[in-house]
Order: structure tokens, then C-alpha cells, then sequence
């Protein structure tokens, strides 16, 4: 590389700057592959086409098109609604999902910024989505947003207790909680970390379908009961922020599981100097695998009730991740 | 969930402190609402997940077919008839031409009456579909939509290949159904009859659809969340269902084997072996799958017709100008939701002096005060969507 | 299979119909396969619940009337005079053999009024509101004997046959065509429907 290219980007200004380009960019990209990918699977699955027109027959520009129609929308708030909080519950939601972004390792060195305490960052930092979701049912002035908003707080709280005790697992294997260090541990060991900690592998995953709010656990939206839940009074282009915050939540959710059970951007066989640049895909590849799982379960199963659920997070994901930990750490202690 | 409704009750009626008492909520599910199946509204006293009192509002949709049979003739009577449960639109207008059949003493040749059959069982496969398609859809999964429906459309192509409509077939005629050609034609000469390659086209197209009802049966039966979701949910027992006139397949799962194709004359069911599907329980469960069963003993019985067809004439001798003479008779059929009866009071003229139409879902929604007390919101729509109930069969 | 009933049904039908007459002294009635029942206007609860208890009646079908009227507003008046009343049907069934009947009594055209079969059959409630609104037959005892199809608004009960169908007053009926005559031969501006090779 030239060198006034180094030596512009060692401003921390500049390279600050391009940083917040690049996730800027990418937020929105990876919304739409993984948008366009579930509208394809789920056609395939459905016996049907999916998109068809939008850019030739394959169809690809369809979420553009989305994206494009969603901007030129009428700003509609309605009358009764708490205008500040209406506004800036889409923006709470999509922060949760980008500042997740930040920490995730796509190689070796990297990651927008790797934090000593990444893992932990992560799961405080998503948990803002929360916080935009009932602000959005609250401020709604309608009922089923109302109802939707309830249902959704008590659905994300109670999975996040499942979600942070299965990670404590592959931190307390790994020794550290920067997800750097995570997938170096496990460049170490030899062995993705899902070999031993498959309870937790499997806990991690239900509770991000929870996290998203995703069928089987869909009770928040419930498009057949609620008309759209909390999300009923958005239109235009606060409507898109929800819609994009879901499938880059997806993406970043299912990096994060990858990192820390499946080896993040490391397969075992790939000579480290390699790695600087198969990395990324092999990250990627990853998370394309677990978010075509999460696509497929989404069309097949119908959506819990919400004491289903509850009593699914507290009866059943608690108590077993918690066992989970007890016995990772008798067996790293004695092993 | 076993905490009894009393127990709610009181526990939501006791103030824990001033400031976190709750009052109940009036929530308005409908009458523009995803999973109400039309126009329905239901005014529910809900305090937070749980549902007190579920009062319904109809008559949205009302279009007032008994008073304008008044002044119709016979046959644009039909016309009106068969837009009242329009999922399955031939099998309205079974029992009201025969019920005018009868009172002319009219005999119907054979062949007609088999078509007749044929067509009101692929009504029945229809509306069943319909069913499976929308009722997993409502508990919130997405697929067997596509697939019920891509089989629907089978049989929606067979019944306008025959009849020209796919929801209003028209095709019923007092007499027997609709010759091929119109009277008066210079065609009279050509055979007035079914299009060539129908009946096999229908049995094969019933072998597709029975290997999609095996299809659905697995993605749908043995799911865990289908159970969770719809097991012991809604239990209608059976006296309280027999009180209300709640007829069809929601009564055939609360255990009482009633089903009119096997003690009524209007087609000739006597002839055909098929089973008459009951179940249990009588739980949201229950009813989804004595629908999907259902299917299948169509599917028998339209093989059998078609294998036994008779030839002859499509239509007995009637004047040009049908008038029926002076009587009253009640005709009732078992229609895919329930049952459906017409009473026909004549005068001698041209067109009825009343007709009294008794539909299926009116009676099979007048029980959602009942069964609807006490439940939590996503049950109300898991028990609605198990009545499979059409608006306009209920506002006729 | 004919449309009308066998000799054998007809007499099983009779002997029905006579045993549900004899419980409830009613006035049996059968013609062109359907039993009807004529009971008095002050048994009629009775008889329903007898109907119940005794003879399995248990399956409430349907409730409604007949206006029966020499002079109507819509449709054909009656060809030969008619005692003007109003006639309340009701369609009972058992959940065995499938037997049904109709039970029927006479109310007066003015201020119809009979006490309400709520207590005997849950689900003649929305029946006998139905029968309300467009009969104007005052149910006694009813639990909530509101309008069910129309507006609470709606004056007038439209069944009756004194009562007008508005779009009538508005564009009259273009006259009973039951049969158009056929489009004439040779007519070139309209595709034929005819069978070129017949």
C-alpha cells in the first residue's frame, strides 16, 4: 500500500471517519442480502418463486426497491402518540444492532475495535433494542401496539438471562471475554468450542430467535392476533429502521454465536497467514449457515403462547445453562 | 394451565397497593382484523392477557337474502344462494333446489345427481383446504398456506372447467344441473354433458390432493407447538354444543357422530362407503383434524362416483317458466361448516313466499360467548379459527 | 334415489311425527317429507321442553316466522286468502336417527309476543333476537333482546311483508326475465357461441 495511504489512515480522526462509513454502509447491505435471502428460502420452501422482476429474473434488486419505496412513504405519526419517544424508539432499535457490529472479529486484527470485555459489551449493548421496542408500543396510542410492546418486554427480558448464562460457558473455556481472544483460544485448542458446549450452543441460539423476536417466538408481532404489535403505527422509513435492525440483528447475532462456538473466522486446517484474508468468509459462510437455520424454523413452526414461552425461558433454558456453567467449570478445573 | 377463572378473577379484583391496580381493557378485535375471517367484531373485556367477557357484533355483512328471495324467481334465487358461505359455493345451492324439487315432485335423472355429488364433495375439499390453509396461519405458521392452497387451486380449475365460476358456480338447475349447451341453441343435437376428459382429470387430481393432505398431515399434526398451541384449548362439550345447534365438523369432534350425508336423501350418499370422522375431545385440535380426515373420505367418495357414473340426462322435463306449487318443506344438507337447511314456503307462483335460511356458522358463532370466557387473547384466535367460520354464511 | 321420499320413509316419518304430536298435543302435520308440529301459542315452552326431555329433541336447529299477510309491499300477494298472523317455527332435531320437526304456533300480527325459549335451548338467543329485529316478536324473558344484524337505530322490521325493499322505491325491478331470447343469427359485430362445425 502507498504510504501516504498508512499514513493518512493513522490519523485516529480519519481512520474514526472510516470506520463509521464502512458500518454505515454495511448495516444496510447486509440487511438486504439477508432480507432478499429469506424472501428467496422461504419461496423455495413454499413452493413458490420469491422475487421475480426487480433486476432481471433473478429478482435481486427487490429489497432496493423496498428500501427505496419505504423513503418516499408519508411521515405518518399519529395524533395521540408521544412524538419524541415515537420517533426515537426505531433509532434505539438499530443502535442496539450497530454498535453490536463493532465488536465482531471478521479476521485476525480484524474488528472495527476489540474490546477487553467484548462479549460482555455485546450482550449490554443488545439489550438497548429492548428498550426501543416498548418504547415503541408505549408510544403508540393503540391497543394492540400496547399489547404488543407488553408482550415483548416480557418475552426479551426473560430470554436474556438464557442468552448471557450460555456464553458464560465458552468465556470460562476460552479464559477471556474479547472475542479476539475467544477465537484464538480456540485456534488453540484445536477444536471449535461447540464440541463441548453444545447446551450452550443450542440455549445461545433459541435465545437469539427470542432476542429477534423471530416465530416461534413471533408473540411481540404476532401478525395473525396484534396486526403488527408494536410495530403497527410505523410506516415509511421508521418502519424500514425496524425492518433492517431485524435481519442485521440476525447477522449479528448469529456472528457472535459463531465466534464463540463455531470458531469465528477460523477453520481447522487454514494456515494462520491465510487467514487474514479467508477469514471474513469463512466468517460469513458461517453466518449464512445459522441464519439459514434461523429462516428455516421461522416457516416451519407456528408461534408460542406467551406462558409457552415464559415457561420455556425460566423452566427449561435457565435452569439447564446454569447447569451448563457448573460443570464447565468443575471440568476446567479438574481437566 | 390449571388456575381456574375464579381464581383470576378475585386475584385481579385484589388491589395490591393504590398505584398498581389495574383496570380492564375494552379491546375491538375486528371488525378489520387479520384472523376474523370477514367482518366480525368481537368486543372483549380484557385484563392484560386474559379475556373476561367476549361479546360479538355481526351484521356487517348482512344482505338481506331472505327478503329479497321474495322477489326473485327460482332460478335467480340460486344466483343469490350461492354467494351465502362462498368457500365452498356449489354446496349452497344443493339444498335449495332440491328443496323446490320436492315441492314440484320432480325426479332428478341419476347422472345429474351424481354430478351433483361430485361437485358438492369438491366444494367440501375446497372449503376444507381453505381451512388448513388459514387456521395454521393464524397460529403463525406460514407454509401449509402455500401448500393447501396449491391444491385448492386443483380442484377450483376442475369446478370452473365444469360450471365456468370458481366461487358461484350457477350451475344447479331446477331439475337437475346445467346442460351443456343452452336451449334453444342450434347445437340441441350435439351430447349435452360434462367436457371430455373431466372425470379423469378429477381422479387424478384427487390423487395429488390426497398425497398433499399426507403432506400437510405430517408438517402440521406432530408439531409440538401445534399441540401446545391447540390441545385442550376451547373444549366444547357436547351438550353445550348440541344446545346452540352447533353442527358439522366442530360437533363431529366434540363426539356426537352426527353427519347428514348418511341420514338424509337429498344426494344419493346411501350408495357410497366412507366413514363418518369423529373425535374426543372436542378441543381446537380436534376439530383441525376431523377437518383434515375429512378430506380424505371426499376424496374416497368422489373416486367411488366417478367410478359408478351413470349416463343419461342432465336435466329433468321442466316448463320454460318454472312455477312451484302451493307447499312447505325443509331441506337439510351437511354442507363443509355445518349444517345448512333451507325452508321453503311456496305459494303456486314464480319465486318463494318465504325462505328461511338456516346457515352453519350462525349457529357455530353463537357459541363464542361461551367457550370464549376466561381465555387468554391468543386462544380467542386459535378457538375462532377452529369454528372455520365464513361472515357471510353468518349475516347471510 | 328420487328427490321425494319412499313409502317406507314417508310412513317411519308419520309415525314420528304422530308420537311427537301425542307428547306435546300438538297437531301433527306432514307433507312433502318435513314433520310440522302445531302446538298452542301458550304450550309452546312447555312443548319444547317436552320435545327435550322426552322424546331427544336435544338439537336446537333454528327459529324464525312466517308473515303471513294478504297484502304485501314486495312479491306476489297470496293466491287465495290467508289468515293473516304471524306463524313462529322452530327446527328441532335428535342426534341419532336424524329426525326432525318443526314446531310451529300462531302469534297475532299486532304485538306478537311468547316467552322466550332461552331457558330450554341455550342457543335460541341469537335466534329469537334474529326473529326480533326482523319480525318485531317481543320474546318475554329474553336476556338481551337487541338488534343483531341491524343498526340499534334501525326502525321497522324489515321480514314483515308490510315492510318495502327501498331499492324498489328508488329504480324498479326491470321485470321477471327468466329466459332471454337467444342473440339473432348471422349477427356479425358479437362472437358467436355457436359450434361452427355443428
Amino acid at each position: 500500500m502507498p504510504t501516504w495511504v498508512i499514513d493518512l489512515f493513522s490519523n485516529f480522526w480519519v481512520s474514526l471517519g472510516g470506520k463509521l462509513l464502512l458500518v454505515a454502509l454495511l448495516i444496510p447491505l447486509v440487511g438486504m442480502v439477508i432480507g432478499f435471502a429469506e424472501m428467496k428460502l422461504s419461496a423455495k420452501m413454499q413452493a413458490r418463486v420469491g422475487p421475480y422482476f426487480a433486476g432481471g429474473r433473478w429478482g435481486w434488486a427487490q429489497l432496493i426497491a423496498d428500501g427505496v419505496k419505504f423513503f418516499q412513504k408519508e411521515d405518518i405519526v399519529p395524533t395521540d402518540a408521544d412524538r419524541p419517544v415515537f420517533k426515537s424508539a426505531p433509532i434505539l432499535v438499530l443502535v442496539g444492532t450497530v454498535a453490536l457490529f463493532v465488536v465482531i472479529p471478521f479476521g485476525p486484527g480484524l474488528a472495527f475495535r476489540d474490546l477487553d470485555v467484548g462479549i460482555f459489551y455485546a450482550l449490554a449493548v443488545s439489550s438497548l433494542s429492548t428498550v426501543g421496542i416498548l418504547m415503541a408500543g408505549w408510544s403508540s396510542a393503540n391497543k394492540y401496539s400496547l399489547i404488543g410492546g407488553l408482550r415483548a418486554a416480557g418475552q426479551l427480558i426473560a430470554y436474556e438471562l438464557p442468552l448471557v448464562l450460555a456464553v458464560v460457558g465458552a468465556v470460562i473455556l476460552a479464559g477471556t471475554m474479547s472475542l479476539q481472544g475467544i477465537v484464538q483460544a480456540q485456534i488453540d485448542a484445536g477444536y471449535p468450542y461447540v464440541v463441548l458446549q453444545f447446551i450452550g450452543f443450542g440455549i445461545f441460539m433459541i435465545a437469539s430467535l427470542a432476542e429477534l423476536s423471530r416465530i416461534p417466538f413471533d408473540m411481540p408481532i404476532a401478525e395473525s392476533e396484534l396486526v403488527m404489535g408494536y410495530l403497527t403505527e410505523y410506516s415509511g422509513f421508521r418502519f424500514l429502521f425496524f425492518f433492517l435492525a431485524e435481519f442485521a440483528n440476525m447477522f449479528t447475532l448469529s456472528a457472535i454465536a459463531a465466534t464463540l462456538f463455531l470458531g469465528g473466522y477460523w477453520l481447522p486446517g487454514v494456515p494462520e497467514d491465510v487467514l487474514a484474508y479467508a477469514g471474513p468468509i469463512i466468517l460469513i459462510a458461517k453466518v449464512f449457515l445459522l441464519v439459514f437455520a434461523m429462516i428455516w424454523f421461522r416457516w416451519t413452526f407456528p408461534r408460542f403462547r406467551e406462558d409457552q414461552l415464559q415457561r420455556l425461558a425460566w423452566v427449561w433454558l435457565v435452569p439447564l445453562a446454569i447447569l451448563n456453567i457448573v460443570v464447565t467449570a468443575i471440568l476446567k478445573v479438574v481437566l | 394451565m390449571t388456575i381456574d377463572t375464579d381464581t383470576i378473577r378475585h386475584l385481579s379484583e385484589v388491589s395490591v397497593s393504590v398505584e398498581i391496580e389495574t383496570e380492564d381493557m375494552t379491546l375491538n378485535i375486528g371488525p378489520q382484523h387479520p384472523s376474523t375471517h370477514g367482518v366480525l367484531r368481537l368486543v372483549a373485556r380484557v385484563d392484560g392477557e386474559r379475556c373476561y367477557d367476549v361479546q360479538p357484533v355481526i351484521g356487517y355483512m348482512h344482505r338481506g337474502y331472505e327478503k329479497l328471495s321474495e322477489v326473485r324467481t327460482y332460478p335467480q334465487v340460486t344466483t343469490i344462494v350461492n354467494r351465502i358461505d362462498w368457500v365452498s359455493g356449489y354446496a349452497n345451492e344443493i339444498p335449495f333446489i332440491v328443496a323446490a324439487e320436492r315441492l314440484m315432485e320432480l325426479v332428478v335423472p341419476e347422472r345429474a345427481q351424481y354430478i351433483r355429488l361430485i361437485l358438492t364433495e369438491m366444494a367440501r375439499i375446497a372449503s376444507h383446504l381453505v381451512f388448513n390453509a388459514s387456521y395454521p396461519l393464524e397460529l403463525g405458521a406460514a407454509t401449509p398456506l402455500f401448500f393447501a392452497l396449491r391444491e385448492r387451486e386443483r380442484v377450483l380449475d376442475l369446478l370452473e372447467s365444469v360450471t365456468g365460476g370458481r366461487f358461484h358456480p350457477n350451475f344447479n338447475r331446477i331439475g337437475g344441473v346445467k346442460p351443456a349447451y343452452a336451449a334453444g341453441s342450434n347445437t340441441r343435437k350435439m351430447p349435452q354433458d360434462l367436457p371430455a376428459g373431466f372425470l379423469q382429470e378429477t381422479r387424478e387430481a384427487m390423487d395429488k390432493v390426497g398425497v398433499a393432505v399426507d403432506q400437510l398431515e405430517d408438517l402440521v399434526a406432530g408439531n409440538e407447538i401445534i399441540l401446545a398451541r391447540t390441545r385442550g384449548v376451547g373444549v366444547l362439550p357436547q351438550e353445550v354444543a348440541v344446545a346452540y345447534g352447533v353442527s358439522g365438523p366442530n360437533l363431529r369432534a366434540s363426539g356426537v357422530p352426527v353427519d347428514l350425508r348418511t341420514t338424509q336423501d337429498y344426494l344419493p350418499y346411501d350408495r357410497f362407503d366412507f366413514n363418518v370422522i369423529t373425535a374426543e375431545n372436542g378441543d381446537c385440535w380436534d376439530r383441525w383434524h376431523v377437518r383434515l380426515l375429512e378430506i380424505r373420505e371426499s376424496i374416497k367418495i368422489i373416486q367411488q362416483a366417478i367410478d359408478t357414473i351413470p349416463s343419461g340426462d342432465l336435466q329433468a322435463k321442466v316448463p320454460k317458466v318454472i312455477k312451484v306449487p302451493k307447499g312447505e318443506t325443509y331441506v337439510r344438507a351437511e354442507n363443509p361448516k355445518g349444517e345448512m337447511g333451507y325452508y321453503l314456503v311456496s305459494d303456486g307462483g314464480q319465486g318463494p313466499y318465504r325462505l328461511k335460511i338456516r346457515s352453519a356458522s350462525f349457529s357455530n358463532i353463537s357459541i363464542l360467548p361461551w367457550i370464549l370466557e376466561g381465555i387468554l387473547v391468543p386462544d380467542i384466535i386459535a378457538v375462532m379459527g377452529s369454528l372455520d367460520f365464513v361472515l357471510g354464511d353468518v349475516d347471510r | 334415489m328420487t328427490s321425494s321420499p319412499s313409502e317406507t320413509e314417508t310412513t317411519s316419518l308419520q309415525e314420528f311425527a304422530d308420537r311427537v304430536a301425542g307428547a306435546v298435543s300438538g297437531v301433527a302435520e306432514l307433507q312433502f317429507g318435513t314433520a310440522k308440529i302445531k302446538v298452542r301459542a301458550d304450550s309452546w315452552v312447555e312443548a319444547h321442553r317436552t320435545a327435550r326431555d322426552e322424546l331427544d329433541l336435544v338439537f336446537f336447529s333454528w327459529l324464525s316466522a312466517i308473515d303471513w299477510s294478504n297484502q304485501v309491499e314486495v312479491g306476489d300477494p297470496p293466491r287465495e286468502e290467508v289468515e293473516e298472523r304471524i306463524e313462529l317455527l322452530s327446527g328441532l332435531s335428535d342426534v341419532t336417527e336424524g329426525n326432525l320437526v318443526i314446531m310451529s304456533t300462531d302469534l297475532p300480527v299486532s304485538s306478537p309476543r311468547i316467552p322466550t325459549l332461552v331457558d330450554v335451548y341455550a342457543g335460541a338467543n341469537w335466534h329469537e333476537r334474529e326473529a326480533f329485529e326482523m319480525f318485531g316478536i317481543d320474546f318475554e324473558g329474553h336476556p338481551n333482546l337487541q338488534h343483531l344484524y341491524l343498526p340499534e337505530s334501525f326502525a321497522g322490521h324489515p321480514l314483515r311483508k308490510s315492510y318495502p325493499l327501498l331499492s324498489r322505491e328508488v329504480k324498479p325491478w326491470p321485470g321477471k326475465v327468466d329466459v332471454e331470447a337467444m342473440p339473432e343469427k348471422g349477427r356479425s359485430d358479437e362472437p358467436s357461441t355457436e359450434n361452427p362445425e355443428a
